[in-house]
């Protein structure tokens, strides 16, 4: 009898220890290298590294001085600007390039969509280091085949060309990929929709507004907001194409200026802290975002 | 063959049957003993023809020990980021590894006695290297009085030029002395190729973007970002004229352009090269090697003299880049770290093939007398560069390395940028520069409650 009453306890017990055992294994990783590197590097931004052994406590000095530091806000400034050329070029052109790709029309569809999308397989080093090359100021591409505004323009080379090449970079190698996502979209629009519109005397235009837009809503969504977070998260393009963001800071980015804080500047405190900030902006920005395209909206 | 199991019948099915599987076989190659072999050396290594030299090397240092096993690894540009961690974490450190000259200085943050890399003063000084070696190369390694490590090479720049082109323009290089001769004869050879009324052919390419170029003239100069006792000096008198100086090259003699591309070494810099659009550049050692592998269709076409100088009899070189070996505080045989320390940086055999292939001079003077320094070089038009570079050697100038390097080297490039576009005199640069960068110390002494560093080197 007593057996009996231990062995259904211990059923009873397993049955409600099972489930927490098989996600285990996440959560278990999860702190492992997620939750414990996050505490642990929101401790840090209120210290300071005193060399590899010891650390200092410096309260909120770190963000003190990160509100005035110029360079930060040259790179949270060219950060920005780089988001701002993804929202209003890159995507666009992705889009457009989506509805090109899906009309009837166009022939040879499944390798422009390929041929499109390929750039995204490239390494951002590689994509960075042939660039450079299109972008040099005398012997490159750019300027010798196309002469732009009557003159040599230093793209690399003077500051305020410097983030419009990173996001020309950027939109080469990553509308492409946002194309895929509109594409997956446009094709998940019921016909039936445009022709009761073509029915109701609705031109092209008037379809697009009225029923392609609303219908990729979740989807425009979607891509803003991660190609938001991919921006402010920018390092690898701008670090290779401006050689550490150079001309005097005009290609540097928040991450960039992170990464020689931590490992060159040996400031880890003030890496953490930038990381801590980044993660505040990157939030209230992808919030808002989600807010303003109505996401949160009850259906 | 048949499988004597029925496969379906695993919980699942097939997929996480094989996952299964797979995860069992990775578990046995993690968790197998290492091959057992004597001693182990690890050696971290970021530059790839080093390690390609010491591929060839290695095995004729573990014939000389039986015993021990050194285990290179190339980690290339992210070695620096990697040994910085290892360091902090106290954890997985190599024994043995080599620190390029810019990244060396984060490394003596912190007390001097927590540098994760062992003093090798003591094992210099017993064994009377220091007087074998050009003495003012240890000082980008050394700090406090500690010497971390040894130096690789000596990096002695002349100045390169084509022969042909400077001799149409009527001037004869050899006999430039000082850098008023140069300005002289670069006014005669800068000249507009196509009649737009643009100069395209410029006698020097320097770099007005990053420190390269005015570290070089500075450091000739007998100048530097900071001084032995790790003042920062940046805003002196020599500083500033030093990048008037390289400002008035571009702006009011107009016979300097700016690299092509990003650096010395890019692809577009050596296009122009080969267009004549380039009459002379500051080249160290292992620029020439580069230059050699890079554009070998060039060979015959430079020509090499010492540096002009600030003035007559003056130091015609300076130095540029640099790498050392070091043991770190992780070393568990610091002995033997130590023999192949000196096997891969002082033995003869092993320094001529490095001369052959990188062309770097090392800095073990006893090494100089081998006949391979003094062969003609196909690439100079047979003049022997070696026999120059290491006239030059023993004038080498010290560059004092410092924990800050790296910031103050970051705001410098901004200096000397707007310096030369003229978006600040090169004195207004450079005093704020001194500025921020002494504020920056003072902050960090404050807060870590140390003194000014006195003549000593002592806190």
């Amino acid at each position: 009898m007593k057996m009996e009453r231990n062995r259904s306890s211990f059923w009873h017990q397993q049955q409600k220890i099972a489930p927490y055992l098989f996600i285990a294994p996440f959560y278990i990783l999860f702190i492992v290298f997620m939750g414990y590197p996050l505490i642990s590097s929101l401790i840090l931004s209120f210290y300071e590294m005193r060399g590899f052994q010891s650390r200092i406590f410096v309260g909120f000095a770190n963000f003190t001085d990160l509100f005035r530091d110029p360079i930060f806000w040259k790179s949270l400034w060219n950060t920005t600007y780089f988001a701002l050329g993804t929202l209003v070029l890159q995507l666009p052109i992705a889009l457009l390039l989506a509805i090109l790709l899906n009309a009837k029309f166009v022939k040879g569809k499944n390798f422009l969509r390929l041929a499109f999308f390929a750039p995204v397989l490239v390494a951002g080093v590689f994509v960075a280091i042939i660039f450079n090359l299109i972008f040099d100021q005398r012997a490159g591409l750019i300027n010798n085949e196309f002469i732009l505004f009557g003159k040599e323009i230093g793209w690399l080379s003077e500051g305020k060309y410097v983030m419009p090449a990173v996001i020309l970079t950027g939109v080469w190698q990553w509308a492409g990929f946002n194309m895929i996502y509109f594409l997956a979209g446009l094709q998940g629009i019921r016909q039936e929709l445009y022709e009761a519109a073509a029915v109701d005397g609705a031109n092209w235009w008037q379809s697009f507004v009225h029923i392609t837009l609303p219908s990729l809503r979740p989807v425009i969504a979607f891509v803003v907001v991660v190609s938001m977070i991919g921006s402010f998260q920018l390092f690898d393009l701008p670090y290779i194409l401006t050689n550490g963001g150079e001309p005097a800071d005009a290609g540097s980015t928040i991450v960039m200026y992170l990464y020689k804080n931590g490992f060159q500047f040996m400031r880890l405190g003030y890496a953490a802290t930038i990381g801590w900030v980044l993660f505040i902006i990157i939030a209230i920005i992808s919030i808002a975002q989600l807010k303003l395209l109505g996401i949160f909206r009850e259906e | 063959m048949r499988i004597p199991y029925d496969v379906e019948s695993f919980p699942l099915g097939k997929g996480p049957m094989v996952m299964l599987v797979l995860f069992l076989i990775s578990c046995l190659f993690i968790f197998a003993p290492a091959e057992e072999k004597g001693e182990n050396v690890e050696f971290w290594i970021f530059a790839n023809t080093h390690y390609e030299e010491y591929q060839a090397r290695v095995p004729i240092f573990e014939a000389l020990h039986p015993e021990v096993n050194v285990q290179l690894i190339n980690y290339g540009g992210t070695m620096h980021d990697k040994l910085l961690t290892a360091l902090l974490s106290d954890f997985g450190a190599p024994d043995v590894v080599e620190v390029e000259i810019t990244s060396i200085g984060r490394f003596l943050k912190g007390d001097i006695d927590e540098v994760g890399f062992v003093d090798l003063r003591p094992r210099l000084e017993s064994e009377g290297w220091m007087e074998k070696l050009v003495v003012s190369r240890f000082t980008p390694w050394s700090y406090k009085g500690k010497i971390f490590g040894i130096p690789h090479d000596l990096h002695p720049v002349v100045l390169l030029y084509r022969d042909d082109l400077f001799k149409a323009a009527g001037v004869e290089m050899t006999e430039i002395e000082t850098w008023n001769d140069f300005i002289a004869a670069g006014k005669k050879a800068s000249r507009d190729l196509d009649g737009d009324g643009k100069i395209d052919q410029y006698a020097i390419v320097l770099d007005r973007r990053t420190e390269s170029d005015y570290f070089n003239l500075l450091l000739q100069r007998g100048g530097g970002f900071f001084d032995a006792d790790g003042n920062v000096v940046i805003d002196s008198e020599i500083a500033i004229e030093t990048l008037e100086f390289l400002t008035s090259l571009f702006n009011q003699h107009k016979i300097a352009t700016p690299v092509y591309g990003t650096w010395h070494g890019d692809p577009s810099n050596f296009a122009a090269m080969q267009d004549g659009k380039i009459l002379s550049v500051l080249a160290p050692d292992w620029y020439v090697g580069i230059l050699k592998s890079q554009v070998p269709q060039m060979a015959g076409k430079w020509k090499a003299i010492g540096m002009p100088a600030w003035e007559v009899e003056g130091r015609r070189t300076t130095t540029r880049g640099g790498t050392m070996i070091g043991i770190t505080k992780q070393c568990k045989n610091p002995d033997l770290a130590w023999d192949l320390l000196k096997f891969a940086y002082f033995d003869k055999a092993g320094l001529i093939n490095r001369y052959e292939t990188t062309r770097i001079i090392p800095p073990l003077k006893d090494a100089w007398d081998a006949p391979i320094y003094k062969e003609p070089d196909a690439y100079l038009g047979g003049q022997p560069l070696g026999e120059l570079f290491i006239e030059l050697a023993p004038d080498l100038p010290p560059r004092y390395q410092n924990p800050y390097w790296s910031e103050a080297a970051d705001l410098l490039n901004d200096a000397i940028f707007n310096a030369v576009t003229e978006k600040q005199t090169p004195r207004e640069a450079l005093t704020e520069l001194a500025e921020k960068v002494r504020a920056l110390i003072a902050k960090d002494q404050e807060r870590w409650g140390e003194g000014i560093i006195d003549e000593n080197g002592t806190e």
